[in-house]
């Protein structure tokens, strides 16, 4: 199943792409979580990827991430596919590109929450000043200037999670994966975090939120639907230009 | 280099995130450094005592007994043609011959008389020189003089111990018994390190010793010879310069020979210390690579997220190498710096001069390093595989 492009854009707006990807674990008994998939991200959409537990999208989210390799196809980052290249080049690619939000927030506990947006500026040849300015506007665009010196432990989940955002933007990624974002957060934190996800979008920028809570997903302008490792609907919200429904 | 600021920076934070477990697992360099810096430090230090010893009493005085030739029932002498044959040596500053006088009860008051009786205190004819061939100072008065030599005065120096015993006051007037004899006390002989008998005797001229004592000639047994330069070539040659082929011999030593020896450090033992403190430092290596495999299963979720935000395999491996190299470097330097404090603990409760190579304790602070970072390859490397999507815990 191919998804056909909303409409007719250069190749460079693709930030992001599947192409043909099937993912299969196990050897002795074969399960195919993803089969077959194809998908690209373009530079400026919002969209979300929605089904139920075991629809294969955690599994999409990884290799969307370059978290993990399919057993098929290809993965293209900015037009690269990663799957040949060699484990260095392919993390430094997915620094550069990508941008991760997790619904455990994953901060380093040790960290203040500026060391933790400067953890994702690590090894990238800038001097301490040049990654201290980058992480602190980071934090200022999600509002947390003001905590840049707090732990994640003197933190709620709302402000762990935008500490979270600050680090995924603070690289300027192509595309922000989102895994269930306000999974773990109450409805004005959720609302609170989605509100920020919805004024991060610039047309550089892509925003993709993997969920199965359809509130969220009715908040972007993409809605992906995924069922047994497809992809069953994709379908244009408000306004958005996500296109080309097919099940 | 920023790369390698960057990387030392991750890896402190990550050992000061976590204090007691750091300086736990830093224990074990800690431990094995120190204890070997420590006995090695101790067990030279012991002997660097013997050889500051050496370096006082000087290593160049030769000790010439004479050997019994073919002569009998009569005690062996050096004669004074030999004795004066050993003076005209080349490398020979100072010659001093003495002669043990025997069968001679020397009473400091009456009433003590059964006492030295049984415990006969030495009595030694010897010449005006012997001070400063022993190189040995007056604690007060003086030493017999040419004078006493000449006129066979009965005057006697006596020994430092032997003056404590009897409370010989300095510069007072007193008497010593030989025998029944008096004798004034002229002055008294600091402690012979090297000839501690000595500390207890009575010295008189050989000219008293021949007058009162029946000696038949005033040939010494005995010769203390100075020789500064080509000491022991001259030591060798001695006993030929005293014979001259002849029937009456002589054994000549160095008696700071045996003391040298002494001062020798142990290998075996030092060796020995070794292989222990390297045994230390090997389980100390054992305990870091154990904590830290522990550790890199705790921290999945920081390598997850490192790795999703673009650190690859090789990053976090170094990272974690890191953590151990800054281990074994802290560990190594704090271990030889306790071991360098018991050594000088130790040196300094003993009286011991502390004897410790700068270069050795690198040595061994380098040994951590290395122990520390071989320690960390396994949990460098087992961080290094982690698979991110599995520490993420997606969806």
């Amino acid at each position: 199943m191919k998804v056909s492009p909303p409409r007719e854009k250069g190749a460079d707006d693709v930030v992001l792409a599947l192409d043909g990807v099937s993912r299969v674990y196990g050897t002795e008994v074969e399960v195919r979580a993803l089969d077959d998939v194809s998908l690209d991200i373009r530079a400026g959409e919002f969209l979300s990827i929605v089904g139920p537990s075991g629809s294969g999208k955690s599994t999409m989210l990884g290799l969307l991430g370059v978290l993990d390799l399919p057993t098929e196809g290809a993965i293209r980052v900015r037009g690269t596919d990663v799957t040949r290249l060699a484990d260095a080049e392919r993390s430094r690619l997915r620094g550069e590109a990508i941008g991760f939000v997790f619904q455990q927030f994953h901060l380093i506990p040790h960290l203040t929450a500026l060391g933790n947006v400067e953890t994702a500026l690590l090894y990238r040849g800038l001097t301490p000043r040049e990654r201290r300015t980058r992480a602190m506007s980071a934090l200022e665009q999600v509002g947390l200037g003001e905590r840049h010196d707090h732990r994640p432990v003197q933190m709620s989940g709302g402000e762990q999670q935008r500490v979270a955002i600050a680090r995924a933007i603070s690289t300027d990624p192509g595309v922000v994966l989102a895994d269930e974002p306000t999974g773990a957060l109450d409805s004005s934190n959720a609302e609170n975090v989605m509100q920020i996800f919805a004024d991060l979008q610039s047309p550089e920028r892509a925003i993709c939120i993997v969920t199965h809570d359809m509130h969220v997903a009715d908040a972007t302008r993409r809605r992906i639907s995924m069922l047994d490792g497809r992809i069953v609907a994709d379908e244009a919200l408000n306004g958005g230009s996500g296109m080309g429904v097919d099940s | 280099m920023r790369r390698f600021r960057e990387l030392v920076g991750v890896a402190t934070a990550g050992l000061t995130a976590r204090k007691v477990r750091t300086l736990l697992i830093m224990l074990g360099p800690i431990l094995g450094v120190s204890a070997i810096v420590a006995a090695i430090g101790i067990n030279e230090s012991s002997k660097g005592h013997l050889k500051a010893k050496l370096q006082e009493l000087g290593t160049d005085l030769i000790v010439v007994n004479a050997s019994a030739g073919f002569g009998f029932g009569q005690d062996p002498v050096i004669e004074a043609a030999a004795v004066s044959r050993v003076g005209r040596l080349p490398d020979v500053v100072a010659v001093t011959g003495t002669r043990q006088l025997s069968d001679i009860v020397t009473v400091p008051f009456t009433g003590a008389e059964d006492y030295y009786r049984a415990f006969p205190v030495p009595v030694i004819a010897t010449g005006p020189e012997l001070p400063d061939t022993l190189e040995v100072p007056m604690v007060s008065g003086r030493f017999l003089n040419a004078f006493d030599e000449e006129s066979g005065a009965r005057v006697a120096v006596i020994g430092r111990d032997l003056a404590d015993e009897y409370g010989y006051l300095a510069g007072e007037s007193r008497t010593i018994e030989l025998n029944g004899l008096e004798y004034g006390v002229v002055g008294v002989l600091d402690w012979v390190l090297l000839e501690p008998s000595m500390d207890s005797a009575v010295f008189l001229t050989f000219a008293a010793a021949v007058a009162d004592w029946e000696l038949d000639d005033p040939d010494p047994s005995r010769l203390y010879v100075r020789a500064p330069t080509n000491t022991a070539m001259v030591a060798k040659e001695i006993p030929t310069v005293v014979s001259l082929g002849g029937p009456d011999g002589a054994n000549a030593s160095v008696p700071t020979d045996l003391l040298d020896a002494q001062s020798q450090v142990d290998e075996s033992l030092n060796n020995l210390t070794k292989m222990m403190g390297g045994l230390a430092l090997i389980v100390g290596g054992v305990g870091i690579a154990n904590v830290m495999s522990i550790s890199v299963i705790q921290r999945s979720s920081e390598i997850g997220i490192r790795r999703a935000l673009g650190h690859s395999r090789g990053t976090i491996a170094v990272q974690f190498l890191f953590e151990a190299l800054v281990v074994g470097v802290f560990g190594g330097i704090l271990g030889a710096l306790v071991g360098a404090g018991v050594v000088w603990g130790v040196a300094a409760q003993r009286g011991y001069t502390m004897v410790l190579s700068v270069a050795g304790l690198a040595g061994w602070a380098l040994v951590s390093v290395g122990v520390a970072v071989v320690a960390g390859l396994y949990p460098s490397s087992k961080a290094a595989r982690l698979e991110p999507l599995e520490t993420l815990r997606l969806g």
